[in-house]
C-alpha cells in the first residue's frame, strides 16, 4: 500500500471538505446580502410612509 | 374524436404556415448540412471506422437541427399575442400542444429524410436494412419531438429561450438518444440485431412515458 | 425556534463526522485491493444517496407547490435542490479522485459518473430556468414541472447508460467491493450518511429561511412602489 494512495486519499477529502466549506461560506454571504437588502428596502418604505403622513 | 379533429387542425394550422413561409426547414437542413461538413474535418477515419461512429454522428445531426424547428415552435405564437389567442380558444392545452407535436414531428421527420441520403452520399455508409432505419428515425424522432415541444411551451416567456431550450432538452433526451444510436449504429454495421432489441423497449418506453406525462402537464405550464 | 434545530443539527452533524473521522482513519484496516483510497467511500456513498433522496424530495415538494398553490413549498423544493445539486458535486468530485487512483485517469465514463454529470446537468437547467424567471408563481410553477420530468428521466438515464456501459464496457466503479463489506467496515458509512443528512437538513432550512427573506423584500418593494 503505497504512500501516494494516501496523498490523493488526502486530496480526496479535501476536496468534499472544501465543496461543503465553500457552500456554506456562499450560503452565509447570501444572507449577509439579502439581510443588507431587507433593511434598505424596510427603510424605504417607511420613509414613504413618513413622507405620505407628511403630505396629509 | 373531437380531440383529435382539433388537435389536427392545430398541426394543420402549423405545417400550413410553415409550408407557405419555409424558413424553420430551409434553417434547419442547411445547419444539417453545414454540421455534415464539420464532422468531415473533425473525424479523419476509415471506412469501417465511420461505419462504427455513423449511428452517432447522424442522431447528432438530428437533433441538433431539430432543436432549430422546435425553438420556433411556440416562440412563433408570441407575434400579435397569438398564443393568448390560442389559449383563450376552445382548444385545450394538452390539444394544442399535441397538435404542435405533429407538426414539430413532420417537420424535423422531412429534414432527416433529407439529410440522411446527404449523409450515405458524403461518408459512402450505405445502411443495409433501410426498413428498421427508418423504423428507428420515427421512434426516436417522436422522443425528441415531445420533449423539446413540451420545453418549447415552457420557455416560450423567456428572454434568454434560444440558449435555455438546447441546455434544457440534451440531457433529458439521453435515453432516447443512446437507444436511437445503438440502434443505428448495429443497423448501419451489419451486426445481428437480436442483442439490441432491448433498445427498442427503451425507445418506446421513453415515448410512451413522456407523452403522458407531456400531456398531463402542459396545461399547467402553458395556463397555470 | 428553527435557530435551535439548525444549531442542533449542524453540531451533531459536525460531532458525528468528526467521531467518524477518527474512527475511519485509525480502526478500520485497508481495503485488500485499493489500499487506503477505499476510505473516500465513506463520503461518497452517503453524498450520493443524500443527494438523491434530496432530488426526490424536492420533486414532491414541487408536486405539493403545484397542488396548493404555497410558495414556501417552492422556496423548500428550491433549497432542497440546491443542497442536494452541491452534494452531487461532492459526489463527482470524490468518484472522480477514486478513479484516478484504481485507473490512472481522473475521468472515465463509467454508469454511474456518466449518470450522476447528466443528474448535475440537468439540475444546473433547473436553476438556469429559475433564475430566467422573474414573476414567482411562474418561475415556482414551471420548476416545479422540470423538476417532475427531470426525476423521471434520472431512472431512464441510470438505466439506459447502465445498459449501453455492458455493451461497451469501460472501467466500473466498484463501490461493492466485490463480495460486500466486512461488517466492522460498514458501521461508518451509515454513520456518515447519518451525519451528511443532517447537515443537509439543516442547510435546507438555513436556504428556506433565505428563500422567505427574498420574498419578504419583493412584498416590501411591491408596497413601496405602490405608494
Amino acid at each position: 500500500m503505497s504512500p501516494q494512495n494516501f496523498t490523493f486519499m488526502f486530496y480526496g477529502f479535501t476536496v468534499a471538505w472544501l465543496i461543503i466549506i465553500g457552500y456554506v461560506i456562499s450560503i452565509a454571504l447570501r444572507e449577509r446580502r439579502l439581510r443588507q437588502e431587507l433593511d434598505r428596502v424596510k427603510r424605504m418604505v417607511e420613509e414613504n410612509e413618513q413622507a405620505n403622513t407628511r403630505r396629509q | 374524436m373531437r380531440f383529435l379533429r382539433q388537435t389536427l387542425a392545430i398541426a394543420a394550422k402549423d405545417l400550413r404556415s410553415e409550408i407557405r413561409g419555409k424558413e424553420a426547414v430551409n434553417a434547419s437542413v442547411s445547419f444539417a448540412l453545414v454540421i455534415l461538413l464539420l464532422f468531415s474535418f473533425a473525424f479523419d477515419l476509415e471506412p469501417a471506422e465511420i461505419r462504427d461512429i455513423a449511428g452517432g454522428l447522424l442522431w447528432l445531426i438530428f437533433a441538433f437541427a431539430g432543436t432549430l424547428i422546435l425553438n420556433r415552435s411556440f416562440a412563433r405564437e408570441l407575434v400579435n399575442d397569438c398564443l393568448d389567442a390560442l389559449l383563450a380558444s376552445p382548444v385545450s392545452g394538452a390539444q394544442l400542444f399535441f397538435g404542435k407535436c405533429i407538426a414539430n414531428y413532420v417537420l424535423i421527420v422531412i429534414v432527416e429524410c433529407i439529410s440522411l441520403p446527404v449523409f450515405v452520399i458524403f461518408y459512402n455508409v450505405v445502411p443495409q436494412r433501410l426498413a428498421l432505419l427508418f423504423l428507428v428515425m420515427l421512434l426516436g424522432t417522436w422522443g425528441i419531438t415531445v420533449i423539446g415541444t413540451m420545453f418549447s411551451a415552457m420557455t416560450v416567456n423567456l428572454r434568454l429561450r434560444e440558449l435555455m431550450l438546447p441546455t434544457l432538452i440534451y440531457p433529458m433526451l439521453i435515453p432516447a438518444l443512446i437507444g436511437a444510436i445503438e440502434l443505428s449504429r448495429v443497423l448501419i454495421t451489419g451486426v445481428p440485431l437480436a442483442e439490441s432489441l432491448f433498445w427498442f423497449r427503451v425507445l418506446v418506453a421513453f415515448n410512451v412515458i413522456f407523452t403522458i406525462l407531456a400531456l398531463a402537464l402542459v396545461e399547467i405550464v402553458l395556463v397555470g | 425556534m428553527r435557530l435551535k434545530i439548525i444549531v442542533t443539527l449542524s453540531v451533531l452533524a459536525g460531532a458525528i463526522l468528526a467521531w467518524n473521522l477518527h474512527r475511519i482513519f485509525l480502526q478500520v484496516p485497508d481495503e485488500a485491493s485499493q489500499g487506503a483510497i477505499f476510505r473516500i467511500i465513506y463520503f461518497h456513498v452517503p453524498a450520493a444517496i443524500t443527494s438523491f433522496t434530496g432530488f426526490y424530495i424536492g420533486m414532491f415538494s414541487g408536486v405539493g407547490y403545484l397542488i396548493r398553490k404555497d410558495l414556501r413549498l417552492d422556496s423548500i423544493a428550491a433549497s432542497i435542490n440546491e443542497v442536494s445539486l452541491a452534494f452531487a458535486t461532492i459526489t463527482i468530485c470524490t468518484g472522480s479522485i477514486w478513479g484516478r487512483i484504481i485507473w490512472g485517469i481522473w475521468w472515465t465514463w463509467d454508469a454511474r459518473l456518466t449518470s450522476y454529470f447528466v443528474c448535475l446537468l440537468i439540475y444546473f437547467g433547473y436553476f438556469m430556468l429559475r433564475r430566467a424567471i422573474d414573476d414567482p408563481t411562474t418561475r415556482a410553477r414551471l420548476s416545479a414541472v422540470l423538476s417532475i420530468f427531470a426525476c423521471v428521466d434520472i431512472v431512464l438515464v441510470w438505466k439506459s447508460i447502465e445498459w449501453f456501459r455492458t455493451q461497451h464496457p469501460g472501467p466500473v466503479l466498484e463501490i461493492r467491493g466485490g463480495g460486500g463489506m466486512a461488517p466492522g467496515m460498514e458501521a461508518p458509512l451509515w454513520w456518515n450518511f447519518l451525519a451528511l443528512l443532517m447537515l443537509a437538513t439543516a442547510l435546507v432550512l438555513i436556504r428556506t429561511r433565505q428563500e422567505g427573506m427574498r420574498r419578504e423584500i419583493d412584498a416590501l418593494r411591491r408596497h413601496a412602489h405602490a405608494f
